[in-house]
């Protein structure tokens, strides 16, 4: 086990590396300013001018990029162009409200989605099967930014019974900052939940055609034993392999839902600093982003084999 | 999903409804966030609209009717055209309790013309010569040449004045004597202001506590609005939420003018746009009253040159060179395009009116034989290649400055409109002092921009803010983009 968490540690410094120098190549060969940008067309280019020298963005851009990656092993991400705070209390800041609604939407997917996708295996080509599908085929449809505004219509403003957006933070109690991420997350999880609905009913109905499945009927195991011990154990490495990849593109999905709903995470971040081309940020969320994915990742193995002993990492 | 959408629906109906309190305190949606806080290192609208006269104030002021107005300098003389001695109000304290003084304004003002301090229209400052401290409350500023906007410069936002002590802070928590004092800035959600309780004006302000919230989405802004999470929304309030919202007792909509004028940009140096004839051709084109209906949904006022109805020296030109199809094809063929011409608009989506008001253009423009391929692209690149490198056939974008009319001086603007009449007509202006003559000198530039057509000056762009009913005192018109928030309550 310590020899496989060696190799995914290297193996996550190499992708960190590698998202770095993406993000700062794409970035930089994006027509496009930041002085130009924080100035705008009340400014005039020359004063652009002055303002690029003075954030150091005239420097060749090698120079620039070992400059950022020397300091960034030192956990020194920069400062926001933009905003002139510290890049990582930027990101940690930000996490506040990214992690607990991607948390709350996971939570929202799981505990709807597996339910639903085992009735509708248990329930195969019978009514709950087409419920559960016609339920996940919605979720499919319904755009998660188009699903959010229509709970800030419903919700918000013919109710009046949550916030139509912004978070005023988890300072002013537990509940007034869950109730700004409920509608989010909700919307954010929907399409998930059609995605894991399907994928554990497919799960399930391959391992409940298995012969140890048939073996355990044929020998007169009760039906509930079957289903949990036997089946749905077995079923669970696609399942979880889904759930893993759901987490990463939940955290990406934030940022369209935190736009609608004015949320300060993560998503919104990065969609402004792309905007106003504030570097630091973009690498440093750049990389954030993709330390989380690939940590995701080595958890998800981990996991693998707390599900399935036959598989080991050594 | 159903059974936890109910559940979740139960456990929010159990808890009361979530309104913006309606006490002393004001939420307003606004939708950008500014990029830092620091008037004297950015330009950007987005800032002043929080910080200019809510945080800091100048020492002249423009009033709400446009009015230059004594603010933080209670008098001034000018002994001769190029000498202004500014009398300052007395007891007027910055957020920090320290009294603002003479040696202020000269470390302001000195700072603002030092190249090292980079300040985004440092030019208008090195006209000064000299700023004399004569007691405490009185300072003396010599110009090099005379200068009709000086005052109008000591207005603007680039003028604000802050303690020498605060430097170090402008961008992230500015000091200075508004009747708001900076509270704090949650980085991608909001900005609060507390009540400035020694604030200089008496009486004033009377809210307690502002918070500007930054939705960009307009959809979820009018939702906060109607949700009672906002009790103004400004700035970002789209035309086409207006006719709604005016038939909703609860709120009212303020609906004025503003210095933003939308403009169909043509890049003067290239080929076919370098003859007057082409340009006057799509300006002839263009039915400007279509495009406000089309685009605006009625709201905002047809424009004939780069001079806004809230400058008084504004002259209506917007019949100068009217909508005539005909007349266009004809300088169309003269030109040497009888069959008409292919251009490409590029429009930035970071404004909604850029990208409606361009394919409306398109359409007028393609009656004409002028096919316009639209090209959207985003901001940083607009600003990029159209902007400062003028690689464009056409654009629009809004100039949301006072007294912009300089632009077209400056044949390095990205219209490159090369003028030595106009250039001439605007230094002369520059330094003839205010009063008849000065604006015989703005009638003829505007005047020049009308027969020349650098570019086509559609219509300005309105002022359109909604508020909860019971909020008062809120600007009608915007004469220089500021959100001024001093004299806003609510109704008792």
């Amino acid at each position: 086990m310590r020899r496989y968490l060696l190799r995914r540690a290297s193996a996550l410094a190499a992708a960190l590396f590698v998202v770095s120098l993406l993000v700062f190549v794409v970035i930089r060969v994006l027509p496009g300013d930041p002085a130009l940008v924080i100035m705008g067309t009340e400014g005039s280019p020359e004063a652009a001018a002055r303002l690029r020298e003075a954030l150091g963005l005239n420097r060749p851009l090698l120079v620039q990029y070992a400059d950022w990656l020397g300091r960034a092993i030192t956990g020194d991400l920069g400062r926001s162009l933009q905003y002139d705070v510290p890049v990582s209390s930027l990101i940690l800041s930000r996490l506040s409200v990214t992690v607990p609604l991607t948390l709350l939407a996971s939570f929202f997917v799981v505990v709807t989605a597996l339910p639903l996708g085992l009735l509708a295996a248990t329930h195969h080509r019978r009514a709950g099967d087409y419920v559960a599908m016609v339920l996940s085929q919605v979720g499919f449809s319904v755009p998660s930014f188009w699903a959010g505004l229509l709970l800030i219509l419903l919700f918000s403003v013919k109710l009046g019974w949550a916030r139509a957006g912004g978070f005023d933070g988890w300072g002013q109690g537990i509940w007034p900052a869950a109730r700004s991420l409920l509608l989010p997350a909700l919307a954010l999880g929907l399409f998930q939940f059609a995605a894991l609905a399907r994928a554990t009913r497919s799960a399930v109905l391959d391992v409940a055609r298995e012969d140890f499945v048939r073996g355990a009927r044929a020998k007169g195991v009760p039906e509930a034993t079957v289903l949990w011990k036997h089946t749905l154990r077995n079923s669970m490495i696609p399942v979880l392999t889904v759930i893993g990849i759901q987490l990463g593109q939940l955290m990406a999905g934030s940022i369209i839902l935190e736009s609608v709903f004015s949320l300060p995470g993560i998503g919104r971040l990065a969609l402004g600093a792309i905007t106003a081309r504030d570097l630091p940020v973009v690498q440093g969320v750049g990389l954030f982003v993709a330390s989380v994915i690939v940590m995701i990742n080595v958890a998800v193995d981990i996991l693998y084999g707390v599900l399935d002993p036959r598989i080991r990492h050594e | 999903m159903a059974a936890l959408v109910l559940g979740v629906l139960l456990v929010l109906a159990s808890i009361a409804p979530a309104h913006a309190q309606q006490g002393r305190g004001l939420v307003v949606q606004v939708p950008a966030e500014p990029p830092g806080l620091d008037l004297t290192a950015s330009p950007a609208s987005a800032i002043a609209g929080i910080v200019h006269y809510n945080i800091q104030e100048c020492l002249v002021k423009v009033d709400r009717h446009g009015q230059l107005v004594p603010w933080l300098a209670e008098r001034w003389r000018m002994p001769d055209p190029l000498t202004y001695t500014f009398s300052l109000k007395r007891g007027v304290r910055f957020h920090n309790g320290r009294e603002l003084r003479a040696a202020d304004v000269k470390f302001v003002l000195e700072r603002a013309a030092n190249p090292e301090t980079k300040h985004p229209h440092m030019a208008r400052y090195q006209n000064i010569t000299s700023v004399r401290i004569v007691d405490d409350y009185t300072v003396t500023v010599t110009l090099a040449k005379p200068d009709a906007s000086f005052l109008l410069t000591l207005a603007r936002q680039g003028s604000v004045i802050y303690p020498e002590e605060a430097v170090g802070t402008l961008k992230s928590a500015p000091i200075g004597t508004g009747p708001f004092a900076f509270g704090e800035w949650v980085r991608g959600d909001r900005i609060v202001l507390a009540r400035n309780p020694g604030y200089h004006v008496r009486g004033l302000p009377q809210l307690d506590r502002v918070t500007f919230r930054f939705m960009a989405d307009p959809n979820a802004a009018l939702a906060a609005l109607r949700a009672g999470d906002a009790d103004v929304s400004g700035f970002g309030l789209g035309p086409e939420q207006v006719p709604a919202l005016l038939k909703d007792p609860r709120f009212q909509v303020i609906i004025g003018e503003t210095t933003n004028d939308v403009v169909l940009a043509m890049n003067n140096a290239r080929a076919p746009y370098t003859d007057v004839r082409v340009r006057r051709a799509i300006t002839h084109a263009i039915d400007k009253h279509e495009v406000v209906r089309g685009a605006m949904f009625g709201f905002g006022r047809v424009l004939g040159s780069n001079v806004d109805p809230l400058n008084p020296y504004f002259v209506d030109v917007s019949n100068a060179m009217p909508y005539d199809p005909a007349r266009a094809r004809k300088l169309l063929a003269e030109a040497g395009y009888p069959n008409g011409l292919d251009a490409v608009l590029k429009v930035s989506p970071q404004y909604y009116y850029t990208v409606r008001t361009g394919e409306i253009l398109a359409n007028q423009l393609a009656k004409v034989g002028v096919r316009v391929t639209i090209e959207q692209i985003e901001w940083g690149q607009w600003l990029s290649r159209v902007w400062k490198d003028a690689d464009y056939d056409l654009t629009i974008i809004g100039h949301a400055e006072p007294w912009d009319i300089n632009n077209y001086a400056n044949p390095k603007y990205y219209f490159r409109y090369d003028s030595a009449t106009f250039q001439r007509l605007f230094a002369e202006s520059e330094v003839t002092p205010n009063g008849p003559k000065r604006r015989a000198l703005y009638v003829r530039m505007q005047q020049l921009l009308v027969e020349d057509a650098p570019a086509v000056w559609l219509y300005v762009h309105p002022h359109l803010v909604a508020t909860k009913r019971g909020v008062q005192g809120i600007w009608k018109d915007l004469p220089i983009p500021s959100m001024d928030l001093s004299e806003v309550s609510w109704a008792k």
